[in-house]
């Protein structure tokens, strides 16, 4: 596929939905939205405004509660939603009333069978329940468990050296020990997820100087010592192309591309692995947009940063993305390498959006058919329930069994 | 020949601020003609935006205009009051803004928002209207008879013009309140098949029990035709269906209450079934009636003004044919005739006077030779030359000469200036003298002054008088073209195109705006930017639209006065690329619906390239490049075009972008020479001592750079675009050859 494939998953999204409520109604904004992202990847993910885009990075970051579904960083599971657990046990009760109806009462056989069956649904609902346990744990207490088990980890690597070793030495051992213990300790998981926000005028506190914006994460993590904080700030400062003189400044005396520098800046000091930059670019100017990406993709380079690239500039999550997944009405329709999504696109969804970019060519826009996608009329799925599904290796597409044998004539061709 | 709609001349702006004083625009020229949009692209703060606010007449209060003129409707759009732009703001001149949330007022419902504009507009343009119809008419009067005489006849023959075309507006009047409740009956059907469609139906059989008793009221009073029978039956079928369906509501509803799941059965979706066909065959036969042919009212007016007698029955085209010919025998040809003589009276009026006028100025052009004339008989002769050239302008020629109507203000702006320069020269002398002698009295005393003497600001007298000239000279040049080209007026197509104009006048003055029609108008624009259930959507607030939704609003409020020209200020920049392309294709539409001029103001290239016919780019204030899309995009000339063409990616885009260093220049302190020099990696020496002017590539593509220069150094575009435009050429060719 490409040069991600043997690397590790750093971020993994598992059915992931989140559903508002609005009044008796439910706004289902992100619904059952599955992907995987390697280590050292950009994600882009595309669609029109209200698909949920923004909604499935920021249930990532945990700004908001799943609804169900999980998403695993770096293998410990960070979201988990409780719905899906619920509703199994609800469905597996009235299947049970339903098979209890069904029983005659004269059988000789009712009690035993009827112990039977309640014996099963007992059971399996038994084990929802601690699934429920287990995912309301998981979310809350992440960063615990991740401390845990890193412990875990340095006590495994020194036993055997601490056993090992003698009278002497073992002292010192220890000490190593502990002190990467007393590391651990302050590690926090999800610090190790960032967001870049849309507005570079509305995300940065108008009262606050440059320095104290950045800073703010680091503070708020513990650090104390006033030189390490200000070092950190010149280099980050240095990093996204800004000039230490600028840290006692006030947000309100850059431009717009040096704002976003700056929010860059503050997501990128607590070190992170994995970045969640929600249209960091739309709010930009043509000139400016270019410095932004360039800066983005330097950053990319230089430190194996992960991106989950939200925007709806086609163009640029082209340039920017190795895989894209499109997003329509809180579903994912269609999920490829960028090369092959814009290649052979088939849903009619990703064709009537890639119809839509404007390309600086008069003549092409002008004889420019846009394709106007209807889901109604397009698809029935009526009888047959759609799913996600691979037509190539990487090529995922949301579709039923008819639709699947039309896609896949459509790309041998 | 395009029609020139608008032409901006050295307009100059800027903005006082405490930080000093910031040059916006520094002087561009464009022309915009009829039925063509005009891209302007640049950076935000490059004066795009202040230019059309300047065009718009909402400049901010600290704004200084400092020269310029921008000519629409031979009127300078600079020097006009407060008071007369509201005749032309949102009335002629209508703007899109670029966030349509905050451009909308959230506590106003739509509607009420849509029809404001076209209710207050109806109020004034009804009294202007009157006034120009009756000025107009009897100047037609006077010049007729002093053509030729017979002055008895040709006021009877106004008179009757006069009287017939009241007629016939009232006709038409009473024709189109038929259309509009016939229009108005198919939207609601079309609103309520809309909701059963969708399964929505609260309130349908309340509305729909509404709409029939409308509908057949609407057949009943003004729609007569053929079919009028089947449709009464239809009526009277659905309104037992509907009926039906009502009183299996008030049993339903004691069934709702038992179960809820019974709710949508399927014999009540079968009802709806047949209650949809009926509608639809309604539908039907009132689009049919819809497209009938229109009476021609105009000849209509006549023939029961004049002719006492009924109407003879005859299918409408026939109708049509017999009325325009009884209109012809009896009055038009002959009215037509004897207009004509008194618009050919009028012209060559005119003609004499430009001759006369011609013969002033060259006569009096020599007293601007000498070096100082004085202000007293400079005025007078200004007064003089004004007259002379006001009595120039034919006033029965409908389309208004720009140049002969502004010349009056253009001439006293530039004496004005002149005269004042020659007060600030003799003053800044005096300023410069007393420092100067100040400075070397310290100088003498032995001390060391912590300032120099600021240099003179002195304005060049010659170019001021230059000015006045040019003024003159341009009027002059003008008038002698229009003598070379009177031989080839069509006179015929003159008259017509006046009768015309009287119509449309009268139109204006008999069709007052009720709120019935406002309303009327807005819902039918609605639905022409496509809003579905517009009817719906009229009550609702601003909140309850999406985005794309809300500009459609906005573009809907700024065609509802019906515009000449449309300034689109970044209208899609909030929105994405679906919505995006749904508002640029709409405004496309109406574009060339409504032959509409289109200023297009955006930074995205993409945009510009499906929209524009000619593009203009501005950096720092200034247009650097202008030409049609096809000169800027597939042969750009100025560095900065290069630059934004490169800075954004393409679908195939794969090397790093090639970003604009830098950032645009602060406008307090404008640099020296090329503003994009800083910036720009062609840059030549001059180009940071001296200015470039336009440099011509083709009749319609000119640029502002230095390496068009003769003797510039050839530079060509950076490979990026280079690539690109033989990539666009490629595909333009595979799209040719299918």
């Amino acid at each position: 596929m490409d040069k991600f494939e043997n690397a590790e998953t750093l971020v993994k999204v598992e059915n992931l939905c989140q559903f508002f409520k609005m009044g008796t109604a439910e706004l289902k904004a992100v619904n059952n939205v599955s992907f995987d992202i390697k280590r050292g990847e950009v994600f882009g993910l595309v669609g029109e405004s209200g698909c949920g885009k923004t909604t499935t990075g920021r249930t990532i970051i945990k700004l908001y509660d799943a609804t169900s579904g999980n998403v695993y960083f770096k293998g410990q599971r960070i979201v988990a939603g409780v719905r899906s657990y619920k509703e199994n046990i609800k469905a597996k009760q009235a299947w049970l009333k339903a098979e209890l109806n069904k029983l005659n009462k004269d059988d000789p056989d009712y009690e035993s069978k009827r112990g039977q069956l309640t014996a099963e649904a007992k059971e399996y609902i038994d084990e929802q329940k601690r699934q429920i346990k287990l995912a309301k744990h998981d979310h809350k207490c992440c960063d615990k468990d991740y401390v845990n088990n890193l412990i875990a980890q340095i006590n495994e690597k020194y036993q055997p050296l601490i056993d090992s070793a003698d009278e002497q030495n073992k002292q010192e051992v220890i000490k190593k020990r502990d002190l990467e213990i007393k590391n651990a300790k302050k590690q926090r998981l999800i610090t190790q997820i960032q967001m870049i926000f849309q507005d570079p005028i509305a995300s940065l506190d108008p009262r606050m100087t440059v320095r104290d914006i950045i800073a703010e994460g680091l503070v708020i993590h513990g650090e104390k010592n006033k030189k390490v904080i200000d070092e950190k700030v010149y280099k980050m400062l240095d990093l996204v192309g800004l000039l230490p003189e600028h840290a006692n400044r006030y947000p309100h005396e850059f431009s717009g591309g040096q704002r976003q520098r700056i929010g860059i800046a503050r997501a990128l000091i607590l070190n992170p692995d994995f970045i969640i930059a929600d249209e960091p670019i739309s709010a930009l100017d043509v000139s400016i947009q270019a410095q932004v990406i360039n800066l983005l993709n330097e950053l990319r380079e230089t430190l194996g940063l992960t991106i989950l690239f939200i925007a709806h500039d086609l163009s640029v999550v082209k340039y920017f993305s190795d895989r894209i997944g499109v997003m329509y009405f809180g579903n994912m329709v269609e999920l490829a390498s960028s090369e092959e999504l814009f290649k052979h696109p088939l849903h009619p969804y990703t064709k009537s959006l890639l119809s839509a970019i404007p390309l600086p060519d008069p003549y092409y826009e002008k004889h420019r058919q846009r394709i106007v996608y209807n889901a109604l009329s397009e698809h029935d799925y009526s009888v047959d329930k759609p799913s996600m599904r691979e037509i190539a290796p990487g090529h995922f597409i949301y579709c039923n069994d008819q639709e699947e044998e039309k896609y896949k004539k459509e790309l041998q061709e | 020949m395009k029609e020139l709609k608008l032409s901006v001349n050295n307009l100059k702006i800027s903005f006082r601020t405490d930080d000093g004083t910031v040059q916006a625009v520094r002087g561009i020229n464009f022309d915009l003609y009829k039925g063509e949009t005009l891209a302007l692209v640049g950076e935000s703060g490059s004066g795009k935006s202040v230019t059309n606010r300047a065009i718009m007449g909402i400049l901010a209060a600290n704004a200084i205009k400092e020269s310029g003129e921008i000519i629409y409707d031979g009127q300078d759009l600079m020097k006009l009051e407060e008071e007369d732009f509201h005749k032309l703001r949102g009335d002629k001149i209508a703007m899109i803004f670029q966030d349509p949330m905050s451009s909308l007022n959230p506590i106003m419902r739509v509607g009420k928002q849509m029809t404001e504009a076209t209710l207050i507009k109806g109020k004034v343009s009804q009294k202007q209207s009157k006034e120009i119809f009756n000025k107009t008419l009897a100047l037609l009067n006077k010049r007729m008879d002093e053509a030729r005489g017979n002055e008895q006849e040709n006021k009877a023959y106004c008179k009757m013009f006069d009287d017939f075309e009241y007629k016939h507006l009232e006709l038409e009047y009473s024709y189109n309140k038929a259309r509009e409740a016939l229009e108005n009956a198919i939207g609601d059907i079309k609103d309520v098949l809309f909701r059963i469609e969708k399964r929505a139906f609260d309130n349908v059989r309340r509305d729909l029990a509404e709409i029939l008793k409308e509908t057949a009221h609407t057949i009943e009073r003004y729609v007569v035709y053929a079919r009028a029978d089947e449709l009464k039956g239809l009526l009277a079928e659905l309104k037992t269906l509907s009926r039906i369906t009502l009183v299996e509501k008030a049993g339903g509803a004691a069934r709702f209450l038992l179960n809820k799941k019974q709710k949508k059965d399927n014999a009540q979706v079968a009802e709806w079934d047949q209650i949809t066909k009926k509608l639809e065959q309604v539908l039907d036969i009132l689009n049919e009636a819809d497209g009938y042919v229109k009476p021609n009212f105009f000849a209509m007016g006549y023939y029961a003004k004049f002719a006492k007698e009924p109407l003879p029955q005859m299918e409408i085209e026939e109708l049509n044919k017999f009325l325009r010919n009884y209109l012809d025998e009896k009055f038009m040809l002959y009215f037509i005739s004897i207009a004509k003589e008194g618009v050919l009276y009028s012209n060559k009026l005119s003609i004499e006077a430009k001759k006369q006028a011609i013969q002033l100025i060259d006569e009096k052009l020599p007293f601007f030779d000498g070096d100082s004339p004085p202000k007293t008989s400079t005025t007078e002769l200004c007064k003089e030359l004004i007259s002379a050239v006001e009595k120039c302008i034919d006033k029965l020629d409908v389309i208004k000469d720009n140049v002969l109507y502004t010349f009056s203000s253009s001439l006293k702006t530039s004496v004005n200036r002149y005269f004042e320069a020659i007060i600030h020269n003799v003053q800044e002398e005096k300023r410069f003298e007393r420092q100067t002698a100040k400075y070397n009295s310290l100088v003498k005393r032995g001390k060391t002054p912590d300032y120099t003497v600021a240099e003179k600001d002195l304005v060049d007298l010659k170019v001021a008088k230059q000015d006045i000239v040019n003024c003159i000279l341009r009027v002059k040049q003008k008038m002698q073209k229009d003598i070379e080209n009177n031989d080839s007026i069509d006179f015929d197509a003159k008259v017509v195109s006046l009768i015309d104009f009287f119509k449309e006048k009268a139109s204006a003055v008999v069709f007052k705006v009720t709120k019935a029609i406002a309303k009327n108008r807005a819902l039918k624009l609605l639905e022409e930017v496509g809003i579905p259930e517009p009817r719906k959507r009229f009550r609702q607030y601003p909140f309850e639209f999406s985005g794309g939704m809300r500009q459609r609003i906005v573009i809907a409020i700024a065609l509802s006065a019906n515009p000449d020209i449309l300034i689109c200020d970044e209208p899609t920049t909030a929105l994405d690329v679906t919505i995006q392309s749904q508002i640029l294709e709409l405004i496309n539409k109406v574009k060339r619906e409504r032959n509409l001029t289109v200023i297009f103001i955006t930074h995205d290239l993409g945009v510009v390239a499906n929209m524009a016919d000619r593009v203009a780019v501005m950096y720092a204030g200034k247009i650097v490049e202008i030409g049609t899309a096809e000169d800027v995009f597939y042969n750009p000339k100025h560095p900065y075009t290069w630059a934004l063409l490169s800075s954004m990616p393409d679908l195939d885009t794969k090397e790093k972008l090639e970003a604009i260093p830098g950032t645009p220049p602060n406008m307090i302190y404008p640099p020296k020479g090329d503003a994009f020099a800083e910036r720009n990696k062609y840059a030549l020496k001059i180009d940071f001592e001296e200015e470039p002017p336009m440099f011509k590539v083709s009749d319609t593509h000119y640029a502002a750079t230095w390496l068009l220069h003769p003797s510039a150094p050839k530079v060509d575009p950076p490979k990026q675009v280079l690539d690109r435009i033989t990539k666009m050429k490629k595909m333009q060719e595979e799209m040719l050859n299918g």
